[in-house]
């Protein structure tokens, strides 16, 4: 859940370039930031909270140096603090270290080098890594083998690097978690995410698991856990790096939000065709659908793969959901027959990617549905099918959640090799129609209306279940307040007990469900609950409701999409009007690369 | 490189192209099928601009979201205007975000790179402001400004009176005492104007140039001018109009159909078996064309669904506009009312605005404008002016 950065090059530029890869990072996570600069010393510099906090605490002096390293943390052992940031050091501050995963055996490891005399000085996992080197390079092993010798003894996940005093090289390893390298005129780059360094270069290599790579500024060498050369194919990146700018918006979410209509087009672009009737995803030519499918995914992205499940198993294809976290192919029925699909955004959550692995274990064929191009699960799975919802930085997700609903739904008619004009239309018809929420949509009263509710339900049925869920957890994420989403028949089983007049209840009342999710919403009303519809039927349910928001009419697969939107903006005025943090709320990161 | 910062004039809703603008600011309507704002940016980049920054107000999140932070890699700051009080208003609110010398547009009009690269090289910084001029006779619909000698004696907008006025192109370059002419302006009507602070300046006795140009300038004022401005940019050949230009590869067109040119045919479009599109026709983005549809003389905004056996002629619509199967839309003159003036004989078979639903087998009568969200019942006839969220009747 953090983010590392390093550069090698010789134009005198390393703490700008570490400095804005910082920044560029931010989003996987931002408890504390450091760097580490190798001259004839090293000098290393570190600071709890935002990159922000770091930069003022820069010496105002040059660091000067050639290889450089640098660290955003998103905490996982130890508490957020200076001295649990990295970079660490080993005890003659002649090496340092940045990582980013879990080291499962690091318990073992510190005991081991504690006993050996070695003296901690954070509560870190990341911390025996230097020390681990500093017993390598006390028995006579160079600065690259110290470092390989130390990366064999871990057990985990982790991105690694690590620069010496007096040497010009950065190196680095990777397993199981995010590492791109990057080629420059004037140096060479490492960095958990393209975005560090996309503002000097879009040539990139992706490291494979057990791969090493030395780099400096002359140029990369990327080895095998053996040692032996590896070749790598240089690719490029093709998007646009200035796509990361807030373009006059408060904040990324309502930008990101704003963005819909664009990002649905791209998702859709040459993959739908009306006057046949037709839809085809060419990453997905080779793709071929005989058994069930399980769809793998967290948090927002699991929401959407209810929706994509639902969407399948109205096309006679069995189709389940499981939390990747949850999801343990030996209780699970697993076949060769069977299809696998990870959702996940960013294409390194650590638990979907986990899964997926099992899957791939089991023969499995796999498929990745994500918005990153090279990303680990793009590069794990079998196949793969990207969104195209451009770069998100808002943490909670918004656009993305609507890229996914949209590709599913295509996936659902790719899978399922069945497709009719009616359903390409109002795939077609979703841009505009996203737009015409965002263009009508009167949620700022609601959220002035309810900004001091003890807490927020949402309930839907059918497809509209998932977004009850999606609209919970927008809440709870940027409000910090309690939200729950329930599919609209189970509130009497139970949490209807939790509904008073504090806690108004968003109905979801779209398509031909109206009836009975009326009967719910009625079953809150008695309670005395504030109800907002969100419904394409103003005329049947505004007498029931509060406050209406009103969505277009569309296909019953459709409207889902559409209500969400008034769902995400909910969310946003509510966290607005509180004055919260809403790009980067508390205890959350974007890119969730721990198990 | 030298740096040149621009700064957009792009906060108006532009009220005349009314039912339009309900939406989206003018700068965001369609000449030919992209919003007369990015045209600014091209010409502003083929001048050598390196930098711009955009006064949005009235839907600003539209300009922002289609935008985004940067265009064809020059960066673009946006600034808010909350309140639409006048074109001086609207600059005042870059003070702090400009130095030295700036360049001022408007984003609801086209003006050639060259009227804009002749500003900025006869601009010298001894000069309180330079504006750019034409030769035009219509200068009373604009505005007029008296040069001499290099000089600018006398700016009036709209003139009435005889005297040998040049053409103001709305193409400034203004050095940073503009802010305070601005501020020591007379208010008029609430609005604190651009004009009125360069008589400022005038009257200051401060050196104001000028430089007389060559190039194409256009500005829809009225609904149907939108029509004449897409034409206007396919004549200029600032819009190619070719298959091999402006067809767009991700857009379907049935083998049989026929495609006359000049034409845009934007992403995503569907064009079906026997359909004629064009010549002089701008599709937008995802828009469907039926089968052995007929569609000419049209600018057609993003995500219209025009059905089979229709006829579209002479017409302007909105985004997400549904023409129903077999509707007909005959084109040529007519009457046109907008508030309370009618214009007699302008070239609008119909305009349709956002959302307009048409569920087939209409007729529109030429003139005929239909307001947003509103909902044509098949069979239909339709003509005037119908107001938003209306349902038309058989």
């Amino acid at each position: 859940m953090c983010g590392i950065i390093g550069y090698t090059g010789t134009d005198g530029g390393v703490v700008d370039v570490l400095m804005t890869g910082l920044s560029g990072l931010e989003y996987r996570g931002y408890d504390s930031a450091g760097i580490a600069v190798a001259n004839s010393s090293l000098a290393v510099h570190k600071k709890q909270g935002e990159v922000s906090a770091l930069e003022g605490a820069l010496p105002d002096e040059s660091l000067g140096g050639v290889a450089g390293i640098g660290h955003t943390r998103w905490s996982t052992h130890g508490p957020p603090s200076d001295a649990n940031a990295h970079p660490h050091e080993d005890c003659t501050g002649k090496v340092a270290v940045v990582h980013n995963g879990i080291i499962e055996n690091y318990q073992e490891l510190r005991t081991e080098l504690e006993a050996g005399g070695h003296a901690f000085t954070s509560e870190t996992d990341t911390e025996v890594i230097p020390h681990l080197i500093e017993t390598a390079i006390e028995t006579g092993a160079t600065p690259e083998e110290a470092f390989r010798e130390a990366v064999h003894r871990l057990e985990g996940s982790y991105a690694v690097a690590a620069v010496f005093s007096g040497s010009e090289t950065v190196y680095t390893a990777r397993n199981e978690s995010p590492l791109v390298l990057g080629i420059g005129d004037e140096g060479h780059y490492l960095a958990s995410d393209v975005p560090a360094f996309i503002e000097y270069t879009d040539l990139v290599v992706y490291l494979e698991d057990g791969q090493f790579a030395r780099i400096n500024p002359s140029g990369i060498v990327v080895t095998d856990e053996q040692g032996a050369v590896v070749e790598t194919a240089v690719e490029t990146i093709d998007w646009d790096p200035e796509d990361a700018g807030k373009s006059g918006y408060d904040h990324y979410m309502l930008k990101e939000i704003y963005e819909q209509p664009k990002a649905i087009r791209q998702c859709l672009r040459e993959r739908v065709h009306e006057l046949e009737g037709s839809v085809t995803v060419d990453e997905l030519a080779e793709l071929e659908c005989g058994g069930p499918v399980q769809f793998v995914a967290c948090g927002t992205s699991y929401h959407a793969a209810l929706y994509g499940a639902r969407l399948l198993r109205e096309r006679g294809i069995p189709a389940q959901c499981f939390l990747a976290s949850e999801y343990d192919v030996e209780s699970i029925p697993v076949t060769k027959e069977t299809v696998v699909v990870g959702v996940t955004q960013s294409g390194e959550t650590a638990d979907t990617v986990s899964a997926l692995r099992a899957a791939n274990r089991t023969g499995a064929t796999t498929l990745a549905l994500t918005n990153v191009v090279g990303s680990s699960a793009a590069r794990e799975c079998d196949h793969v099918m990207y969104i195209r919802a451009g770069p998100e930085i808002g943490v909670a997700a918004t656009k993305t959640f609507a890229s996914q609903q949209v590709a599913l739904a295509m996936l659902s008619r790719v899978l399922s090799e069945e497709c009719s004009t009616e359903f390409v239309e109002g795939l077609r018809d979703l841009p505009d129609q996203v737009q015409r929420v965002l263009d009508g949509s009167t949620v700022r009263a609601v959220a002035e209306a309810y900004e001091d509710a003890n807490a927020y339900f949402f309930i839907g049925r059918g497809y509209n279940a998932p977004v009850a869920l999606e609209g919970a957890l927008k809440m709870k994420e940027i409000t910090y307040k309690h939200a729950e989403g329930f599919a609209a028949g189970e509130l009497k089983h139970g949490p209807l007990a939790l509904v008073t007049e504090k806690t108004p209840v968003f109905a979801l009342l779209t398509g031909s469900n109206i009836s009975k999710t009326l009967g719910n919403v009625k079953e809150v009303e008695a309670r005395d609950a504030p109800v907002v519809a969100v419904t394409d039927s103003p005329d049947e349910v505004g007498q029931y409701a509060d406050y209406v928001l009103e969505v277009p009419e569309a296909g019953p697969w459709f409207t889902p999409i559409l209500a969400n939107i008034q769902l995400q903006l909910v969310s946003y005025w509510v966290a607005n009007r509180m004055g919260r943090s809403i790009d980067k709320p508390r205890n959350l990161a974007k890119s969730v690369t721990v198990e | 490189m030298h740096s040149i910062s621009a700064v957009i004039l792009a906060g108006g809703e532009g009220s005349r192209l009314r039912p339009l603008t309900k939406h989206r600011p003018k700068p965001l309507l369609p000449a030919a099928t992209t919003p007369i704002l990015e045209h600014v940016f091209d010409q502003l980049l083929e001048a050598g601009v390196t930098d711009i920054t955009v006064v949005v107000g009235y839907g600003r999140n539209r300009v922002q979201a289609h935008f985004g932070p940067t265009y064809r890699n020059v960066p673009l700051t946006y600034v808010t205007q909350e309140k639409q009080l006048g074109s001086g208003h609207a600059l005042l609110a870059v003070e702090s975000e400009v130095n030295g010398t700036t360049l001022v547009v408007n984003g609801d009009q086209i003006v050639e790179s060259q009227i804009i690269g002749d500003v900025l090289e006869t601009h010298d910084t001894d000069s309180a402001a330079t504006l750019g001029l034409l030769n035009r006779a219509d200068v009373e619909s604009y505005g007029g400004v008296i040069f001499r000698n290099e000089e600018v004696t006398d700016i009036v907008e709209n003139p009435q009176d005889e005297r040998p006025y040049r053409f103001n192109a709305g193409v400034y370059a203004f050095e940073p005492e503009i802010f305070d002419a601005i501020r020591t302006a007379k208010v008029r009507a609430g609005e604190q104007s651009l004009i009125d602070a360069i008589t400022e300046l005038l009257e200051s006795d401060a050196h104001v140039g000028g430089v007389i140009s060559e190039g194409l300038w256009v500005d829809a004022t009225y609904p149907w001018d939108l029509l004449d401005v897409s034409f206007d940019l396919f004549e200029a050949g600032l819009v190619a109009g070719s298959h091999d230009e402006n067809v767009s590869d991700s857009a379907t067109i049935h083998d049989s159909a026929v495609v006359r040119e000049p034409v845009v045919i934007d992403a995503d479009c569907e064009v079906g078996a026997g359909a004629v599109v064009g010549p002089y026709v701008c599709l937008g983005e995802n828009t469907t064309v039926g089968s052995n549809t007929v569609v000419e003389q049209s600018v057609v905004d993003a995500d219209t669904r025009i059905g089979d056996s229709a006829t579209v002629i002479d017409c302007v619509t909105g985004v997400g506009v549904t023409v129903g199967d077999g509707t007909v839309i005959p084109g040529g003159r007519g009457d046109v009312r907008i508030g309370n003036r009618v214009f007699e004989d302008e070239y609008l078979g119909a305009l349709l605005a956002d959302r307009v639903a048409d569920r087939g087998g209409s007729t529109y009568v030429p003139g005929a404008v239909v307001g947003p969200e509103t909902f044509v019942e098949a069979g239909a006839t339709v003509r005037g002016t119908v107001i938003e969220g209306t349902e038309v009747r058989s």
